[in-house]
């Protein structure tokens, strides 16, 4: 993981038991192509709850500013997280910087997209 | 240049489960057959380019226009894959695209009736770009003809998106009461459309080669069937009034309505209450369904004028240099 990713990606260990839950909750969203969820892509950077006003930020970016699939994809985030009792209120907040790459991917994000014969992994 | 193999060749090699990887292995026969069906497909793939784009101009944001876009370039990828596999049986690729009369391409009648709205380009995704799944998903699960089967791998998940693209948005379009009655509206006449896209029944089709031979597995009412199966469900879970329903009895889906019939492409309707009509006509002087195909509609030169226009410009150009 470069340095750029762990200071503007948030912090796995920063986030709250309940940030943590919301976000392993979004595996349960597809990418708009692959059948690889959102969150082994690597296009989740960060969840913000906030409790009391039973709201979420979600952090999120696009393998490219042309993705044909930024409607679609955002609005399935916000369709699965307002099924969670303790949420009212979904916003997205798309982020380009640092820029999607292979990196952002998760082991099984990886080893997804070779199985799709997408990349070769190297 | 070689001679082509004998036809036992060819039989002998499928018998075995080989697949056909390129014009040396191929007979006058298998050439003239994948000729044909990958024709078809490129011809399909470009034509829904200018046709998808006519409606994409009615993109109600600029994220909506950017995924129809995306389609439409994807479109173009997948007719410059079958154009190339072409080529390599010897085709000469420009002249074939650039320089054929409109009216021997090769597409679904479906794209000569023009689609100018973002209801229609969603129920196109859905509906057309499902017909074209489920042939492209026949072929790749069948086909003797190996590059072709490598090459549909990237096709068949970009079509996968197209779907998506078309059933989100009619989800979202039927929503609303006018959304609803205007997809109702682009329903009534591209379902029937897209009911006739896989061709002639199987009990018309004189010759077969297309199964005989592996192009692909499925005959034309096989492929009819499986469109519906999911095509009518979706429809269904819209609320939408569709004319076909699975039947118990037949354990298979069934139109209700005269199939196939006269369709009025000026106003978009189909004439169900003037009853069946044939789909070849003996006489040729009466109206049939391969008329209306053969002589093409109302958007088939504006469409392949947009797709050769630049090519000719340029040549025009290096001419005058």
């Amino acid at each position: 993981m470069s340095d750029v990713r762990k200071k503007v990606i948030q912090d796995p260990r920063s986030r709250t038991k309940r940030e943590e839950e919301i976000f392993q909750t979004l595996h349960d969203v597809q990418d708009a192509e692959f059948d690889i969820d959102i969150v082994d892509m690597g296009l989740i950077y960060g969840v913000h709850f906030d409790e009391r006003e039973q709201s979420v930020i979600v952090d999120m970016t696009f393998t490219s500013m042309a993705c044909p699939a930024i409607d679609f994809m955002s609005e399935d985030v916000i369709e699965r997280l307002n099924l969670e009792k303790d949420i009212k209120n979904v916003s997205i907040n798309v982020v380009w910087d640092p820029p999607w790459n292979q990196e952002m991917l998760s082991e099984d994000g990886v080893e997804g997209l070779n199985d799709w014969g997408v990349i070769k992994w190297v | 240049m070689f001679d082509l193999r004998k036809e036992s060749f060819v039989e002998d090699r499928l018998k075995e489960g080989k697949y056909i990887e390129e014009l040396s292995m191929m007979s006058p026969k298998y050439l003239d057959g994948m000729k044909k069906i990958l024709t078809v497909s490129a011809d399909t793939e470009l034509v829904s380019a200018p046709a998808y784009y006519l409606a994409a101009k009615d993109a109600p944001t600029t994220n909506a226009f950017i995924s129809a876009m995306g389609i439409i370039q994807d479109e173009l990828g997948h007719a410059h894959i079958a154009y190339r596999l072409m080529e390599d049986l010897g085709i000469n690729k420009e002249e074939f695209i650039y320089d054929r009369d409109p009216k021997s391409f090769r597409y679904p009648y479906a794209f000569d009736v023009p689609l100018v709205t973002w209801t229609e380009l969603a129920v196109a995704n859905a509906f057309y770009d499902r017909a074209g799944f489920v042939l492209l998903d026949d072929v790749f699960e069948n086909t003797t003809f190996g590059p072709w089967k490598r090459a549909l791998v990237k096709v068949g998940k970009e079509e996968g998106f197209h779907l998506r693209h078309g059933e989100t948005w009619m989800k979202k379009l039927v929503k609303d009461s006018d959304g609803k009655e205007r997809l109702q509206k682009a329903l009534d006449w591209m379902f029937p459309l897209t009911v006739e896209w896989f061709g002639l029944p199987d009990d018309l089709k004189t010759q077969n080669i297309q199964l005989e031979y592996g192009f692909k597995g499925q005959s034309n009412d096989q492929l009819r069937q499986t469109w519906m199966s999911t095509a009518v469900p979706l429809a269904e879970s819209l609320g939408l009034d569709v004319p076909a329903h699975y039947s118990e009895t037949e354990k298979k889906y069934v139109l209700e309505y005269p199939f196939p019939c006269k369709f009025d492409a000026s106003e978009k309707k189909w004439l169900f209450e003037e009853g069946e009509i044939p789909w070849i006509d003996p006489n040729s002087d009466g109206y049939s369904v391969m008329k209306r195909w053969k002589n093409r509609g109302e958007m088939n030169d504006e469409f392949v004028d947009i797709l050769q226009k630049g090519h000719k410009q340029v040549c025009q150009m290096l001419e005058r240099k």
